[in-house]
């Protein structure tokens, strides 16, 4: 990114030298994140932040969608796309959220036979952002092209901890965020199946094939592409992680932790644990004193002040887990030592507090 | 020693934590998030976005971390509702009292533990002071016009010994002058003076919102006459004028709100004096007394305290004044004072 710094400062729609070697990091960015899904580099489109791209995906798919139509969703989708999908239903678009109890995804059946005859379009989660619940979008997405659903999957969760696959997953769109494999934030992508027409949410220029108009971040683009070039050593790194996060769910669970979204398949970078009798800002606040950042709900939503939407819909009776919620994340460069150290900073802090 | 410091975003609270900064304490500083303000008047008052930032940039500035925490919950049940029942039952309530005993001060110091902190500083005008047996004595600030003992009368003897009040011998000007020294952005920022969940002071508007009430009634004098119009009891409160709409003629005041009745009694400026009070609820800041004594009583914040022998009851204690006092209100504090320290208080019936 800094070499872009200084080669690449100009805007890369003009035609100029200093414009055309922006345009070329630009267009070298998107093939290289195109490459790590296995996708054609024509076919993915350069939006700002994930939320961005989310929006864009929903919004830009559903534009014109008859008004008793339905959306197929999760229960437990990023704000993102659950808000996003909200402001459809002023048009008179119905949404039916699928439940995910304890964070165990519905198996093929089950899915398909929420698919229903008014059934426009569905919009699922591969990964979960809270608790790394693993949803089964292929089977999905089989469904979904059975009855000629198309489906948008949010995989800002799932890539560079799954291998993504455009043709292997089978979706009409796919959602990829920079941050989430390392790179800068403010920029994503969507991939859209080619032909596939996409309302644009901002109004201007011409970029992206006028499907998202505006001069690109191209700092943060450059910092995407490289990210994602670096997206199979990642993958390769994350198979070492599991023992790191089940060690470190045990010493939660020692503390007196309660683990959620255990009751389906979830990736290794994450746990997220739920301390009776702590507020969940309260004990990130605690644990920050000590030097361990850690999250309560999706960093996203914590300035909303409200319990975690997700964990209240995989546990409805039990609202003290929503309330008092802790998400730890590792990731590639994580080493035995930090775990050591983060357990040690969990027994101290929730010493202060025991469980009621 | 770790030492949670209590941010409201005014300059007061602000400036405590710098002067504990500067006397190289490990700080954490932390504002709550008490109530959603509305209306148009909302910067510059407790609770609106830019006091919580106004905060988080002395933190910034000094250097030590702040956390916003969420606290709506309690305090609408332990002080917006009581509020609202208190007018709504013919009383007027002194809501800070509430906020700071049943909210500020106990949840500091529960975060203080949560958090590892050993005392909870705040900007109140105040002293705590050790007496030989070790038991913390609350004092009035050294700045009798902007004292805030009053409103910590009830926080027990174990909380008082974790709290620092590093303002409690400055006066406000001295505040806002190591305000400019010290650097503290917002030095210059002026106070907020009135009810922080209130919109623009309309307390009226606020109640009928809130409890979807509007109850006109009967205004009467001492005999029972018929004198005027009310547009709800809790418009009023005793020793107001304002309000009353009754024409010419003498003066009269709001002697009494009598809620069964629905009725307002207004009287004249002589009618308003009584020599005694007597309370209910009521917290002592050592062992409680059990005979009478000699103090002073302060039966409102902008009171100055008046002699009054002290006799303790089942309930609580009666005050008898040594000279009549104007406009005792139920609902208030009534808060006992000897000399500079506090020793109890209670709530007039």
């Amino acid at each position: 990114m800094r070499q872009a710094s200084e080669a690449a400062w100009a805007n890369p729609s003009s035609i100029h030298r200093a414009g055309r070697a922006a345009k070329a990091l630009v267009e070298r960015a998107r093939v290289a994140v195109a490459g790590s899904i296995g996708a054609q580099a024509a076919d993915v489109i350069f939006a700002g932040g994930g939320t961005e791209a989310c929006n864009l995906a929903v919004l830009g798919l559903a534009h014109d969608l008859p008004p008793d139509s339905e959306i197929l969703t999760t229960e437990v989708e990023h704000p993102a796309v659950e808000r996003a999908l909200q402001s459809l239903q002023a048009r008179g678009v119905r949404l039916r959220r699928l439940p995910l109890p304890g964070g165990r995804a519905p198996a093929r059946e089950v899915f398909a036979g929420w698919l229903e005859e008014r059934t426009r379009l569905a919009v699922i989660q591969w990964v979960n952002h809270e608790t790394g619940s693993i949803l089964p979008v292929e089977a999905y997405a089989q469904a979904c092209a059975e009855r000629g659903i198309p489906l948008v999957v949010d995989a800002s969760q799932a890539y560079g901890k799954l291998p993504v696959d455009v043709a292997r997953l089978g979706a009409s769109a796919v959602v990829l965020t920079s941050s989430k494999i390392g790179g800068p934030t403010g920029a994503s992508a969507l991939w859209l199946e080619r032909c596939r027409e996409l309302a644009p949410l901002i109004h201007g220029g011409a970029q992206e094939r006028g499907r998202r108009p505006g001069t690109p971040d191209v700092l943060a683009l450059v910092g995407f592409g490289a990210a994602a070039a670096q997206v199979p050593a990642r993958l390769t790194a994350m198979q070492g992680l599991a023992p790191l996060r089940d060690s470190l769910e045990q010493a939660a669970q020692a503390a007196g932790g309660h683990v959620n979204g255990a009751a389906g398949p979830r990736v290794a970078t994450v746990t997220n644990v739920s301390f009776r009798g702590w507020r969940g800002e309260i004990l990130v606040a605690a644990l920050d004193l000590e030097g361990l950042c850690a999250s309560s709900g999706a960093a996203c939503s914590s300035g909303l002040g409200a319990p975690s939407p997700v964990l209240t819909a995989m546990y409805p009776e039990a609202p003290w887990r929503a309330e008092s919620a802790l998400r730890l994340s590792l990731g590639p460069t994580t080493q035995p030592h930090e775990i050591t150290h983060a357990s040690e900073i969990l027994r101290r802090v929730l010493a202060r507090a025991p469980a009621p | 020693m770790r030492v949670l410091v209590a941010m409201s975003g005014g300059v007061d609270s602000s400036v405590a934590a710098a002067l504990l900064a500067e006397q190289g304490h490990d700080l954490v500083g932390v504002t709550f998030h008490l109530w959603d303000a509305q209306g148009e008047d909302k910067v510059g008052r407790c609770c609106a976005p830019e006091d919580r930032d106004d905060a988080r940039r002395t933190a910034e500035h000094i250097g030590f971390p702040h956390y916003v925490i969420d606290e709506r919950a309690a305090f609408r049940s332990h002080v917006v509702e009581p509020f609202l029942d208190s007018y709504l039952g013919g009383t007027t309530p002194a809501p800070c009292v509430a906020c700071n005993q049943h909210v500020k001060v106990t949840r500091l110091i529960e975060l203080a533990d949560r958090f590892g902190c050993d005392v909870v500083a705040t900007g109140h005008y105040a002293r705590v002071e050790s007496s030989e047996d070790g038991t913390a004595r609350l004092l009035r600030g050294r700045d009798l016009h902007k004292d805030q003992s009053y409103f910590l009368y009830g926080v027990p003897q174990r909380v008082l010994e974790r709290l620092r009040f590093p303002l409690g011998d400055l006066t406000k000007d001295r505040t806002r002058a190591e305000g400019v020294r010290l650097g503290v952005p917002n030095a210059q920022k002026p106070d907020s003076q009135e009810l922080c969940f209130v919109p623009d002071g309309d307390v009226g508007g606020f109640v009928e919102r809130e409890r979807q009430v509007s109850q006109r009634g009967e205004v009467r004098d001492r005999e029972g006459q018929l004198v005027g119009e009310h547009q709800g009891i809790y418009r009023f409160t005793v020793g107001q004028r304002r309000g009353l709409g009754l024409g010419g003629g003498p003066a009269r005041y709001v002697l009494r709100v009598l809620p069964e009745d629905n009725t307002v009694v207004v009287g004249e400026d002589g009618d308003l004096f009584a020599r005694q009070c007597e309370t209910t609820s009521v917290a002592w800041c050592g062992p409680a007394p059990e005979a009478p004594f000699e103090a002073q009583v302060r039966v409102r914040y902008r009171h100055a305290p008046a002699a009054a022998r002290v006799i303790p009851t089942a309930r609580g204690f009666v005050a008898e004044f040594a000279e009549p006092q104007r406009a005792i209100t139920p609902g208030q504090a009534a808060v006992v004072y000897r000399g500079d320290e506090v020793v109890g208080g209670g709530i007039i019936a």
